[in-house]
Order: structure tokens, then C-alpha cells, then sequence
């Protein structure tokens, strides 16, 4: 058995770094855009509960293998996805792995954050800014903005689900809107 | 909302509010108990924690510098004065005597310096994707963090090309704040003489000494801006003259009709032989583009061209007619 703090670091330091490979895979084998934040976070959630047992020796083999398997899974429980999708995820994957992004090396990380910030809304990184350089706390950002502790919370929660998928290779566009796909009603194991 | 969604926004909210002084082993343990509820609780909570204390990281570095390069004399070609557009105004500034050491010249946190030696050329590139290029006997000193980017030029010339963000860029030379708006331009510094030549976009040049500020400019791509002393001079579609003030970028000196005394000046900025010019000869009008090192070659033109006599030392060149 793995401990929390061996899984924890192994999944910030082996599994974060393929994000982005593992995003662009998800998106290429799947139709509904939307869902692919959803497919993510399942696929972590089996890397984990994996991983629990054992650490992976080839991490990026590993993932890959569970991201495939689950793709699959999911195709052949939706009724409506079509029968040409199943035929894709089975025949034409290559078998492989995942690379992790070259741009995401720590030298980069300054520049990455601060265009990350850039593309924060106005208000967003204003928050953002107080709280990370000034070290202010909510009430603090609260009181010096001139908005409510509840808004404060709204903005920071934007900015650091944004600038998390920016610094992981995404594009750093949180969607607030989902629309509603088939996943939503089922859940999906 | 998805799912997902919903997991990654109580988990922000948790990371939010672990990070306030109010937060209590009851809240402690509440947080404890939702992460073990399921990986993907845990996957999402440690996907943003990750991120956001490298961000951390980041906003407690003082000045971070991502790399520098020595720039090698005569490199570059000549294609980069074509590129250059074709109405620069020169706009020099040049502060008025200080008479006590300037607050603004000490920032608060800890910077980084940079500085080349005579003849030197380097250029330094910063993580938000800005280059400094200074010339001969500049120092620099920087901080650049998520909040301000502030460079100050202690001394010398540097041509800049700012990356443009959100994130102000502060050029101080002496009490002079140079507010970058647009992208590409140099900032050269002789004691309390400025200039400044804009080749791309837009620069805000104002005063932060309040007993005696100089009038605030805003000057575009071709512009120079040039104080000496009381005065300013502010050029226009000076043309030539911004490709002649940075023809140094190439390891070039450019001179048109300029006097033999100014064109000495400038190429003792670079070399440890000294030209010195005695009498008249320091009138005679000089024009044409010179290799920044070869002061030899230079002499010896002045020898051939106009017959003006040239004695060396060991430490000089002494021209005269």
C-alpha cells in the first residue's frame, strides 16, 4: 500500500505533467467536447485508486492504458454515441504513451504564470493579485475591492481553476456553462 | 454543472479558505474528511494546490532573470535597419542636476544587475518573454514580478523589447520613469541626460522628482526624445537618426555630418584606446558607419580622407590637423 503522501507526490510529479497530452487524447477520441474535463478527472480517479496499491513503474504507459480502457468503456455504454466511434477507439489507437508537455518545465513557469494571469478577466486577477503578492486574506480582498466575501470567493475559485489549467497546458478558459450532454443523465462507473 | 466542475469548485473553495488565519482543526478535519470521500476528490484538490503554490513560488521571487547572452560584435545584418520603420523622432531627456540621492532609485525588494563592461554588448531575457540588450558600460538592475516589471538604468544604453502583458514595465533612469505602452525602445543615460528612441509602439516619459518634475511626453514609434540640461528636444520623423542611435545593436557606429569631437566621444564608449583630438580637427564634419572596435581603421581614414596627422601611444590616439 502507497501512503497518501507518496500517491500525492507521485501524482503532482508523474501524472500532472501528461495533462495536457492526456487532454488532447481525450479530445481526439471523443465527440463531445464538453466532457472531457469530466473523462479527465475519472481517469485520475482510476490512476488513484491503482496507484493506491502499487506505484506505477512507466507512468505515462499506465495512463494512457486506463485512459483508453475508459474511452472505451464509456463508448460502448452510450446508446447514442455512434457505432463508428466504438470501431475507432478499438482499432485505430496506437498502442503507446503519453508525452509530457516540453513548454511545462519549471525555467518556464514564471513566464507561463504570467501569461496565464494576462488572460484572466479584469476583476479575476485583480483578486488574484491581492491574495498571491499582497498576501491579503478574503475580508481583506473583500474590503479593498468594495465587494461582498462571497464574490471575492467566486473570483479566486475562477482564477485558480483558470490559471491551473493554463499552467497545465490548457488554455486557461474555464467553461461556467455546461451544456447538457448525454452523460448527464446517467452516471457513468 | 458537471461533476466534475462541481468537485474542482468545492476543492478551490477548500484551498481558498485553508489558507485564512481563521482556519480551525474542526475545519480541518471537515477538509480531511471530504478529500477521503474519493479520489477524484483527491485528484482535483491536488491538480489545484499544485498550481496554485507554484504560483506561490513565483510571487515571492524577487527578480527572475530567465537567461543571458553575451552578444558577439558584427553578428547581426543589416537587414535589421530596413526594418526599422521609417519616421523615428529621438527624444532625449536629460534630468536636471540632482542634488540629492533619489528615493525612486531604491526599490523595495531584492533585484537583480546586470552590466557590461567597456565594449560589452549582452542581451538578458526575462521569464515574461521581454529582452534588454545593453550596450558598452551599462548596469541595470531589475524586478520582475506578477505585479510590476521595474528596471533601473544606473547607467549607459539598453534597447528594449517588451513583451506587452496587464503588467506595467517602468523604465527608471534617475528620476525619469519611462512607462512602456507599446513594445521596442532604448533608453540611453549620460549622468542626468536621457534619451530615448522609440522604434515600436508607445512610451510615456515622465518625472518622478516632485520638486523640480520635467513635462510628462508621450512619444511613439519613430520618436526621439532628447534632454539636456534644461531642454528638451523632442524629434520627429527623424529617419536616419534613430537607425543612426541604434546601429550599435549591430556592432556599428553611424555618424552624419556629425563633429570629429562627438564621433571620438562615442567610440571611446567602446574601446580602451582613447581617441583624443586636439585643435580644430574636432570641427571637421564626419559621415559614413564604422565598425564599433576598429579604431585603427577609423584613424586611419581620418589620415587618408583628411589628411589630419595621427600619433599613438599606449593608451591613445591622438588626432590633430
Amino acid at each position: 500500500m502507497v501512503d497518501d503522501v507518496a500517491l500525492r507526490d507521485w501524482f503532482c510529479n508523474q501524472v500532472l505533467p501528461l495533462e495536457s497530452a492526456l487532454t488532447a487524447f481525450i479530445r481526439r477520441n471523443w465527440r463531445e467536447q464538453n466532457d472531457a474535463v469530466d473523462i479527465r478527472q475519472e481517469i485520475y480517479e482510476r490512476a488513484l485508486i491503482g496507484a493506491r496499491a502499487a506505484l506505477p513503474y512507466h507512468t505515462s504507459g499506465y495512463l494512457y492504458a486506463i485512459a483508453r480502457n475508459h474511452l472505451a468503456n464509456l463508448a460502448r455504454r452510450a446508446k447514442i454515441v455512434s457505432i463508428d466511434l466504438v470501431a475507432d477507439i478499438d482499432t485505430e489507437l496506437p498502442v503507446g504513451a503519453f508525452e509530457p508537455e516540453p513548454e511545462l518545465i519549471a525555467r518556464d513557469e514564471l513566464r507561463r504564470t504570467m501569461v496565464g494571469l494576462q488572460r484572466l478577466p479584469p476583476r479575476c486577477r485583480e483578486v488574484v493579485l491581492l491574495r498571491k503578492v499582497e498576501g491579503l486574506s478574503t475580508r481583506e480582498v473583500a474590503e479593498r475591492m468594495g465587494v461582498g466575501i462571497d464574490t471575492v470567493e467566486k473570483q479566486l475559485t475562477l482564477g485558480i481553476r483558470a490559471l491551473t489549467d493554463f499552467m497545465l497546458g490548457g488554455s486557461g478558459k474555464i467553461q461556467r456553462q455546461s451544456r447538457l450532454s448525454f452523460r448527464q443523465k446517467g452516471k457513468f462507473l | 454543472m458537471t461533476a466534475a466542475r462541481e468537485i474542482e469548485e468545492t476543492a478551490a473553495v477548500w484551498l481558498i479558505r485553508r489558507d485564512e488565519a481563521d482556519w480551525s482543526p474542526g475545519d480541518e478535519f471537515e477538509f480531511q474528511s471530504w478529500l477521503d470521500e474519493s479520489y477524484a476528490h483527491m485528484s482535483a484538490f491536488w491538480r489545484l494546490e499544485t498550481a496554485w503554490r507554484g504560483a506561490d513560488r513565483i510571487a515571492a521571487l524577487g527578480s527572475y532573470a530567465a537567461s543571458v547572452a553575451s552578444k558577439r560584435r558584427f553578428q547581426a545584418s543589416r537587414q535589421r535597419w530596413m526594418s526599422l520603420a521609417a519616421s523615428f523622432v529621438i527624444v532625449a531627456l536629460s534630468l536636471p542636476l540632482m542634488l540629492r540621492g533619489s528615493s525612486v532609485d531604491d526599490p523595495v525588494r531584492p533585484v537583480s544587475q546586470f552590466r557590461t563592461q567597456l565594449g560589452g554588448h549582452k542581451q538578458v531575457s526575462f521569464a515574461d518573454g521581454s529582452t534588454i540588450e545593453l550596450n558598452t558600460q551599462t548596469i541595470i538592475r531589475s524586478n520582475v514580478t506578477l505585479r510590476h516589471r521595474d528596471i533601473w538604468l544606473d547607467k549607459g544604453e539598453a534597447f528594449f523589447s517588451v513583451k506587452h502583458l496587464a503588467i506595467p514595465f517602468v523604465v527608471h533612469a534617475g528620476s525619469r520613469l519611462i512607462t512602456v505602452l507599446g513594445t521596442k525602445f532604448s533608453v540611453r543615460r549620460d549622468g542626468n541626460n536621457v534619451r530615448v528612441v522609440v522604434t515600436d509602439g508607445r512610451v510615456r516619459v515622465s518625472d518622478a522628482d516632485t520638486s523640480h518634475p520635467s513635462p510628462t511626453a508621450t512619444i511613439d514609434k519613430g520618436d526621439i526624445l532628447e534632454e539636456q540640461g534644461e531642454s528638451t528636444l523632442l524629434l520627429q520623423n527623424a529617419g536616419s537618426k534613430v537607425e543612426q542611435s541604434l546601429a550599435w545593436r549591430d556592432g556599428m557606429l553611424e555618424f552624419d555630418r556629425t563633429p570629429l569631437v562627438e564621433v571620438a566621444n562615442e567610440f571611446n564608449r567602446y574601446n580602451q584606446r582613447k581617441l583624443v583630438i586636439a585643435g580644430d580637427a574636432g570641427s571637421i564634419r564626419i559621415g559614413g558607419s564604422f565598425k564599433v572596435s576598429n579604431v585603427d581603421a577609423f584613424a586611419r581614414l581620418l589620415h587618408d580622407a583628411y589628411g589630419l596627422r595621427i600619433e599613438r601611444t599606449s593608451t591613445e590616439t591622438k588626432i590633430f590637423s
